[in-house]
């Protein structure tokens, strides 16, 4: 038995060395954002005398930052809404409902699961480019919805399986139609899928980089992740401002995962479960 | 896949309910709702389609026909010959272009590299799972990188990385000489694979925790009660209680390594030094942003399909021999 505890004691040490090697990139960057340039020249590894925002704000309005955050802000939000409610719309569908051509249906949204972004990017930009949407708001949002549909109506799907026809039965006696149901009855039994499967969504859209860089080539349309990339090549010798944006586009992720982590796991493991 | 699992459903329900509400209106049935059950039955049998129709839409038009259409566009010519018929030249021109074959090494290493990038989340899951002191604690930092974006990530890293950076200046302290990480065209693609699965192997532990949470606790007692050390517990129970999960983090971590490593090359490389650490992912992006020819992308593109096509069926088929014979 002690034996056993003493085994666990000396596991958690090569563990607690790892969490710190986990943690210390962050805080090292962000213990750079607050020294001024001189500071950062002298001593890399030195804590910041004080408490200083100025590089974050320098980054917010002068480098652009806050545009690209608002970017950022206005496609993923976009994106995740329509995301949802085409998700649950066809979950709902696709669980509950008996129609011809169901299963084939369903079968197709797993296939574009498959399908990584990678090897339909060129023939995608092409299509954009020849409907007017390339390097516009809506070729970027559709564009996230594309590549995150199949996810959020499998794991909808999959989840409004678990629900009992006879609430849906009971509905509908009540004299609701299909859209009623809908509306009355599964967006709101729906609630906990749809959080874990939103907050899911709007971090991979506000993470991705690939997909931005190349629906919005042109420098006002940046999102924030792509204003990073630029900001790195700008500011190469002015490392502290670098910091700065860097902080400033991690931020809202942080604030998720200090409160919500638990369903950022669940929405994880929700795709492992049920695969 | 899991359509078989399909709970048994009522027959023909849309059908059903335009039937019902045209023979026997629920008694309560006012005006409002005997004006729905008139218009109903084809209201009702559109409605699913209804439902489906906008995503379903979208997943076609955006996802699945470009597919087509990229193979399309592979047996096209690019430039002068845009729209012509070409064959397979892009594909000799593919494989004829040092670059493309780095990249293709590249995914041989992270082949070679894939058990440990699925070893150490399954080994730190299992700590976890055996309550190490503090296991709450080392759940959530562990998770935490993974939901950072590459390009945060990328970044970071290329502070830390830089040759006068803090990871150089630790190895000194240790009396180790500095390593031009991100700038040897020997190390660069190890440096940048260390880092993805630094970003990542919080995301294969939780899927593990999950995994963990099936497990039959009685079995590890059980060995537990037998005797059995820590090595044996893993090898002989924890193993095969877990070959699905097991399964689905190999096939889930190759799948990343071949998709998601983009930003970090994008950020902390740009596939240098000297083109070594191109993967398929960014040959394409360079080929169709930099050097402006979609059809030899597309040609790329479409062999990168093909890769995780035979990755994925190959490891399930040996994973599922392995599983058996044990």
């Amino acid at each position: 038995m002690s034996h056993a505890r003493l085994t666990r004691w000396l596991l958690a040490l090569p563990m607690g060395l790892l969490a710190l090697a986990t943690i210390y990139p962050l805080l090292f960057t962000g213990n750079v954002a607050m020294k001024t340039r001189r500071e950062y020249v002298l001593d890399r590894f030195s804590v910041a005398d004080a408490v200083r925002f100025d590089n974050v704000t320098g980054a917010w309005s002068s480098v652009g930052m806050g545009r690209y955050f608002l970017n950022s802000v206005i496609v993923v939000t976009a994106a995740v809404v329509l995301l949802l409610l085409l998700g649950s719309m066809a979950g709902f569908a696709l669980s509950q409902i008996r129609f011809r051509g169901s299963s084939v249906l369903f079968l197709g949204c797993l296939a574009a699961l498959f399908v990584p972004f990678q090897v339909i990017m060129v023939p995608l930009a092409r299509v954009m480019a020849d409907t007017g949407l390339i390097d516009t708001y809506a070729g970027l949002v559709l564009a996230y919805v594309a590549q995150f549909l199949p996810f959020t109506v499998f794991l909808m799907t999959s989840y409004y399986r678990t629900v009992a026809p006879e609430i849906i039965d009971a509905a509908r006696i009540d004299g609701n139609t299909l859209y009623g149901v809908y509306r009355r009855i599964m967006l709101p039994i729906g609630a906990p899928a749809l959080l874990s499967v939103g907050i899911l969504n709007a971090l991979f859209c506000w993470n991705d980089v690939l997909i931005a860089l190349l629906m919005m080539p042109s420098a006002e349309h940046r999102t924030l992740m792509v204003g990073v990339t630029a900001l790195r090549g700008q500011y190469s010798a002015d490392i502290p401002t670098f910091a700065a944006g860097v902080l400033i586009a991690a931020a809202p992720v942080l604030l998720l995962y200090l409160f919500l982590q638990r369903q950022i796991a669940d929405g994880v493991t929700a795709g492992a479960t049920k695969g | 896949m899991s359509n078989r699992t399909h709970p048994p459903l009522r027959p023909a329900s849309a059908g059903r309910a335009g039937g019902r509400s045209a023979q026997s209106p629920p008694p309560s049935a006012a005006a409002a709702p005997r004006r729905r059950a008139r218009r109903g039955p084809r209201g009702e049998r559109l409605a699913p389609y209804v439902l489906v129709a906008p995503a379903i839409l979208i997943i076609v038009a955006l996802r699945l026909w470009p597919l087509g259409l990229g193979v399309n566009f592979s047996f096209t010519g690019d430039g002068e010959r845009n729209g012509a018929p070409v064959g397979f030249d892009n594909y000799a021109d593919l494989f004829g272009d040092p670059l493309f074959r780095t990249a293709l090494r590249n995914v041989g290493l992270l082949v070679l590299l894939l058990p440990i990038a699925v070893a150490i989340p399954g080994l730190l899951a299992t700590f976890i799972y055996l309550r190490v002191p503090g296991h709450r604690f080392f759940r959530s930092v562990y998770f935490f990188p993974a939901v950072l974006s590459p390009v945060i990530v990328g970044a970071i890293f290329n502070l830390l990385l830089a040759f006068d950076g803090p990871l150089n200046a630790l190895l000194a302290k240790v009396g180790l000489g500095p390593v031009d990480w991100l700038g040897d065209p020997g190390i660069a693609m190890f440096a940048v694979v260390g880092v993805h699965i630094w970003a990542t192997f919080g995301m294969a532990l939780v899927v593990f925790l999950a995994g963990f949470a099936t497990l039959d606790g009685a079995l590890l007692d059980a060995a537990r009660v037998d005797g059995a050390s820590l090595g044996q517990v893993i090898w002989h129970v924890i193993v095969p209680g877990l070959s699905r999960t097991i399964q689905f983090v190999f096939v889930t971590t190759m799948i990343g390594m071949l998709t998601s490593m983009f930003g970090l090359l994008y950020v902390m490389t740009s596939g240098g030094p000297e083109g070594s650490t191109y993967l398929p992912e960014y040959y394409i992006w360079i080929q169709q942003g930099q050097f402006n020819r979609p059809a030899l992308a597309s040609a790329a593109s479409t062999v990168l399909f093909m890769i995780m096509l035979v990755v994925g069926l190959l490891q399930l088929s040996l994973l599922r021999r392995a599983v058996k014979e044990s």
